[in-house]
């Protein structure tokens, strides 16, 4: 199976994934650890793949995501962006709709205390 | 050229910003993965143009990607991006 293949597979069978350095028990990467705090936060039921155990899912995701770090967010087959983008679209409430238009299940009580308490 | 500067000059040049900083804080990460004695590995980029007038949050950080260059992008470890019109 290609790099490609894996890819799809993975993000199709997944409706969210986080490509990231490291796990989810053990982060390997300060930005990798912040987009895990906010999904557990958020309780969203998750699978990561740890692209540090794999050069050629390393460099495949940068080419197939065109997109040249990580981690690496997917929801519903469809890439949303790293740290920076997560982040900010958890502070605007553009992560809870994107959740929930595509039936993600999330705690939206601790949603709504991400956002006062980084008012 | 200093790797901050390096980044000014490029992104400078592609959108013509109202506002921009580079801030190296690779000192913060001493220690961690990808710090390197010296430091210009770690960097936060604060940036407004009217260039990114209703682009999307993808989009506009596939931008700033661009401009900087496949080459900086690889010599760098971490880029943090606050990217606004």
């Amino acid at each position: 199976m290609t790099v490609e293949n894996q890819i799809q597979e993975t993000i199709g069978a997944n409706d969210v994934v986080l490509f990231m350095k490291g796990t989810k028990a053990m982060p390997n990467c300060g930005f990798s650890s912040k987009v895990v705090g906010i999904m557990n936060y958020l309780d969203i039921d998750y699978t990561t793949v740890n692209i540090l155990d794999s050069d050629e899912m390393r460099q495949g995701l940068k080419d197939y995501s065109d997109w040249p770090t990580f981690p690496q967010l997917y929801v519903k087959g469809e890439f949303v962006g790293g740290c920076d983008i997560v982040v900010e679209m958890a502070l605007s409430g553009e992560l809870d709709d994107l959740f929930e238009s595509n039936d993600v299940t999330y705690n939206k009580d601790a949603a709504g205390k991400l956002r006062e308490a980084n008012q | 050229m200093r790797v901050e500067d390096e980044i000014k000059h490029s992104l400078q040049g592609a959108f013509n910003p109202s506002e921009l900083s580079v801030i190296d804080e690779s000192e913060r990460h001493r220690g961690h993965a990808g710090y390197r004695e010296g430091g210009q590995t770690h960097f936060r980029v604060r940036i407004r143009s009217q260039a990114f007038c209703g682009q999307s949050r993808l989009a506009r950080q596939r931008a700033v990607h661009e401009a900087l260059g496949a080459q900086m992008l690889a010599n760098i470890h971490a880029l943090t991006l606050d990217i606004d019109t």
